[in-house]
C-alpha cells in the first residue's frame, strides 16, 4: 500500500506542478473573470450612432407622420427601456440587483446588445422605382445614409370591407445593412401602422395597451427548506452542466494516464519501477494518482460553480446530494474508463499510436452526451432506464436522470452504483493484464484482436 | 553454499522463439558472476524473469530463498539494459523515489544520496534535471539509483554499455565495492572482456542454451593454450629452426613478431626453452585464452555446457 501510494503522489505532483497543467486549469475561471469583470469595461463604449435616411412611399397619407414619432431617437429609447424593464422584472433578484447597481451600465449593455440609437430621417417619396435607385446609389461623406424604403400597402391602415386581415408593408434595404437598425426600422413602422390603424378607428392606444397586457408572474419553486422563485435556465443547464463536469473530469484523468504511460514507456523507466514495484502496484498508483488531480479540477469547478449560485441567491435551487452522486458516479467512471486508458498507454509506444486504440473509448463516451437531450427530457422514458445499466454510460445517463425534472426511484440509483462497481473491477482486472504484458512490449502496437490475447493469455 | 539465485530447467518462448531453453543456474550468497553471450543470446530474457517481470513457461526460480523476486524485491538491486529515468525530474528527487520505493526509510535519506553521487563525481547534481545530465552521468545516476538500498543481489544488465573508458572504471568499482560489502552481484554483457576483468565466474549463454558455467580460472586452465607469443631479439632472424621443432605445428607472422601454434598434447614449458635456445628472443609468452575464443570455440564446435565443461563447470551449474 506504501508503495501505491508513493507512485500514486509522484503521478499526482508530476501532473500538478507543472505550468501547463495550472495554467490549463485556472485559464477558464480566470477567463471567466475576465469576461464578466473587465469585459463590459473594454466593451462598455456605445457603438456609433448611425445618421441615415428612410424614404417612405405611404398611398394611405396616414402612417407616414406616425412613423415620424415613432422613429425618432427618444421614441425608440423609450421603448428599449420598457422592454428592458420587462425583462428584469422576470429575472432573479441577484440581477435585478446588479442591474440597479450598476446604472448607466445597463442601458449600455441594452446598447451592445440592440445597438446605438439611430438618428433616422423619414423621406417622402412615391416612385419606387427610382427609390430602389436611390438605395443603391454611394452616399457621399458625412451625408445621411440611404438606409431603406417602405412601401406601405393601400390597405394597411383602413381594412375594406371584403378583407378579414390588414394589408402590410414591403421593406427595401441595401447591402450589408446591420440587423439592428433593420429592426429598429421594422419596430418603428409596425408601431406608427398600429397607431394609424387606432387612430383611425378613433381608439385610445394607451387603453388597448392596458387591456392586452397580463403581467405574467415568476414561478416559485418549493423545497422541503424553502421556496424560490424559479428559474427555466438554471432548470435547464443543470443536467449538462452535471454530466459535463463528469465528463470532463474522466476524460482529463484518462488523458493524463495514457500521457504519463506512454512517456513512462518510451524513456523507458518503466523496467526501472518494475525492479521496485509489482505491476499491479503501479497500475493502482497511477490510476490513484490521476484521479486525485481529476478530483482537484472537479472540486475546484464545482466549488466556483457553488460561488455562482450563492452570488446569484440561487443555491437554494440546488440539491446538494446532486454533488455527492456526481463524486460517486466519477469514482465509478474514472475507475472503469481510467483502467482502460492506463491499458492503452501501456500497449502502445507513442501517443499517435495511442490515438486509434483510445477512439472507441472517446466514442463510448460521447454516446451519453449526444443523448443527453433526451434523456433529460424523458428520463424515465424505456431507453433512459435502459442506457442507465449499460457501463460505461450508465452513470452518465444516471446523473442525467437525476439532476431532470423527474428523478428516477432509488432502487435504480443503487443498481447504476452496482453495476458501475461491478465494471470497475472487470475494468481492473483486464487492465492489469494487458497492463503486464504491454508495459515491456515494443514495437509494432497490438490491434485489438491482440489485446484480447494479451487478457487471456496474462 | 546457500544459493542466492537459483534456476531450474527454466524455458521462456515468445511465439516461436525459444529465448530460453531449459536453463540451469545456480549463484552462490556472495558470488560475482558474469552471464556472458552475444546480443540475442537469452540474457536479458533471463534477468527478466529472475525480475519477474517476465514469467517463465516452465521451470522452476527461486530468488533469495523466494519463490518469486516479487517477494523480495526491496532486497534486489536492479539495473536494466533498457534503463531510463523521469527526465523532468531532478537528479535527488529521482534518488529519493526510487530508495522510498525499494523501501528505504526517509530519515538520512537526502544525505545519502548526496554521498553517492559526491563518489561518482556527481556532487552538486542533486538539483539539476534528469534531461541535463550526460548519458554517462545518467548511467551512474542510476547505478546509484539500484545500490541505494545496499541490496544483497545486485542485477546488472549490460552496465558498462556505451561508457567511456573513465566512467566505465568508476561504474566498474562501484559494482566491486558492493560485491566486497557482501552482494551478490550478476551482470550480463556481451563484451566478454568485461566480463573476463571483473567476475569470479561466467555463464555463457548461446541461443538460449547454457554453453558454459564456471569459474573463469578453470575455465582457462580448461582450455589450455596452445599458442605461444614469440618476438626474436633480431627482427630479420631466421625463423625457419623454429618449424622444425617437434612441438611447433605451425608457425605464423603477427602484428608483433611470431604466434607460434603447438602441436596438441605438446608441453607449453617445454616448447618455450627449446624455442629460446633456438632463437634469442626479445619477448616470449603464453598466449591466454580469452572467454571470446574459447565460446567462439565452443559455438563453432556445436558443443555445449554438458558437452565440454568438467567438474568444476558441473558444481557451478548445480552449487
Amino acid at each position: 500500500m506504501r508503495k501505491i501510494g508513493l507512485i500514486a503522489a509522484r503521478e499526482f505532483l508530476a501532473t500538478v506542478a507543472t505550468r501547463g497543467f495550472i495554467v490549463g486549469v485556472l485559464l477558464m475561471p480566470a477567463l471567466l473573470a475576465l469576461a464578466f469583470s473587465v469585459g463590459p469595461r473594454i466593451m462598455n463604449q456605445r457603438s456609433a450612432t448611425v445618421h441615415g435616411q428612410v424614404a417612405v412611399i405611404d398611398p394611405t397619407g396616414r402612417v407616414t407622420s406616425a412613423l415620424r414619432t415613432t422613429i425618432d431617437p427618444q421614441a425608440i429609447a423609450a421603448r428599449r427601456d420598457e422592454t428592458a424593464r420587462r425583462v428584469l422584472a422576470a429575472a432573479p433578484a441577484a440581477v435585478r440587483d446588479l442591474a440597479a447597481s450598476t446604472g448607466n451600465t445597463s442601458n449600455a449593455a441594452v446598447d451592445r446588445m440592440v445597438g446605438a440609437v439611430p438618428d433616422l430621417q423619414i423621406v417622402d417619396s412615391s416612385d419606387i422605382g427610382s427609390q430602389k435607385a436611390w438605395l443603391i446609389e454611394p452616399t457621399k461623406e458625412l451625408q445621411p445614409r440611404h438606409i431603406a424604403v417602405v412601401v406601405i400597402h393601400h390597405d394597411a391602415v383602413s381594412l375594406p370591407a371584403d378583407h378579414a386581415e390588414y394589408g402590410t408593408y414591403d421593406l427595401y434595404v441595401p447591402v450589408n445593412l446591420d440587423d439592428r437598425i433593420e429592426a429598429v426600422i421594422v419596430d418603428s413602422v409596425r408601431e406608427a401602422i398600429v397607431n394609424a390603424r387606432v387612430l383611425t378607428q378613433s381608439l385610445d392606444r394607451e387603453h388597448l395597451d392596458a387591456l392586452l397586457r397580463v403581467q405574467r408572474p415568476p414561478s416559485v419553486t418549493v423545497t422541503r427548506n424553502n421556496e424560490q422563485v424559479t428559474s427555466g435556465v438554471f432548470n435547464r443547464v443543470l443536467p449538462f452542466a452535471f454530466v459535463g463536469l463528469l465528463l470532463f473530469g474522466v476524460l482529463m484523468g484518462g488523458q493524463g494516464l495514457v500521457t504519463s504511460t506512454v512517456e513512462e514507456k518510451s524513456s523507458r523507466v518503466i523496467e526501472v519501477l518494475l525492479s521496485a514495484v509489482s505491476p499491479f502496484e503501479l497500475l493502482a498508483g497511477k490510476i490513484l494518482g490521476q484521479m486525485g488531480v481529476s478530483l482537484v479540477v472537479l472540486a475546484l469547478y464545482i466549488g466556483l460553480g457553488l460561488m455562482l449560485l450563492a452570488s446569484f441567491t440561487m443555491l437554494g435551487l440546488l440539491d446538494i446530494t446532486l454533488v455527492f452522486y456526481l463524486m460517486v458516479f466519477f469514482v465509478i467512471t474514472y475507475l472503469t474508463i481510467g483502467s482502460a486508458m492506463v491499458a492503452v498507454g501501456s500497449a502502445v509506444n507513442e501517443m499517435r499510436e495511442a490515438q486509434s486504440l483510445m477512439m472507441p473509448i472517446m466514442l463510448t463516451m460521447m454516446v451519453p452526451w449526444v443523448l443527453a437531450a433526451p434523456i433529460a427530457r424523458e428520463p424515465n422514458s424505456t431507453f433512459s432506464t435502459a442506457i442507465s445499466f449499460i457501463p460505461p454510460m450508465n452513470t452518465f445517463a444516471m446523473l442525467l436522470r437525476l439532476t431532470s425534472s423527474a428523478p428516477p426511484p432509488a432502487w435504480q440509483v443503487w443498481l447504476t452504483m452496482g453495476i458501475g462497481v461491478g465494471s470497475v473491477v472487470a475494468a481492473v482486472w483486464m487492465a492489469s493484464k494487458v497492463f503486464k504484458i504491454g508495459l515491456l512490449m515494443y514495437g509494432k502496437p497490438p490491434d485489438f484482436k491482440t489485446l484480447v490475447r494479451w487478457v487471456r493469455a496474462a | 553454499m546457500d544459493a542466492a539465485l537459483r534456476l531450474t530447467g527454466i524455458r521462456k518462448t515468445f511465439g516461436a522463439t525459444t529465448a530460453v531453453d531449459h536453463l540451469d543456474l545456480a549463484v552462490p550468497v556472495g558470488a560475482l558472476y558474469g552471464v556472458i553471450g552475444p546480443n540475442g543470446a537469452g540474457k536479458t530474457t533471463t534477468i527478466r524473469m529472475i525480475m519477474s517481470i517476465l514469467f517463465p513457461d516452465s521451470g522452476e526460480l527461486s530468488v533469495l530463498g523466494h519463490r518469486s523476486a516479487l517477494d523480495a524485491k526491496d532486497r534486489i538491486g536492479y539495473l536494466p539494459e533498457e534503463r531510463g529515468v523521469y527526465r523532468k525530474m531532478h537528479v535527488g528527487a529521482f534518488m529519493v523515489y526510487m530508495a522510498q520505493l525499494k523501501g528505504v526509510s526517509d530519515a538520512g535519506l537526502p544525505a545519502r544520496v548526496r554521498s553517492g553521487l559526491e563518489r561518482v563525481g556527481l556532487g552538486g547534481t542533486e538539483r539539476k534535471r534528469c534531461e541535463e545530465l550526460s548519458k554517462g552521468m545518467l548511467q551512474k545516476v542510476q547505478l546509484l539509483a539500484a545500490i541505494i538500498h545496499q541490496p544483497d543481489l545486485l542485477i546488472l544488465d549490460e552496465p558498462f554499455s556505451g561508457l567511456d573508458p573513465v566512467s566505465m572504471r568508476q561504474l566498474h568499482d562501484l559494482v566491486l565495492e558492493e560485491h566486497r560489502r557482501g552482494a551478490t552481484v550478476l551482470f550480463s554483457t556481451h563484451v566478454m572482456t568485461q566480463a573476463e576483468e571483473i567476475c569470479e565466474h561466467v555463464v555463457m549463454i548461446d541461443r538460449g542454451r547454457k554453453v558454459m558455467d564456471d569459474r573463469v580460472t578453470d575455465i582457462r586452465r580448461r582450455y589450455d593454450p596452445r599458442t605461444i607469443r614469440f618476438e626474436p631479439l633480431d627482427p630479420a632472424a631466421d625463423i625457419t629452426p623454429l618449424r622444425s621443432l617437434a612441438e611447433v605445428e605451425q608457425v605464423e607472422p603477427a602484428t608483433h613478431g611470431y604466434d607460434i601454434r603447438l602441436v596438441d598434447g605438446s608441453d607449453p614449458g617445454a616448447a618455450i626453452r627449446r624455442i629460446t635456445s633456438t632463437l634469442t628472443p626479445s619477448r616470449i609468452e603464453l598466449a591466454r585464452p580469452r572467454l571470446e575464443d574459447i565460446f567462439v570455440s565452443i559455438v563453432e564446435g556445436g558443443s555445449g555446457e554438458s558437452g565440454r565443461s568438467g567438474g568444476a563447470g558441473g558444481e557451478g551449474a548445480t552449487a
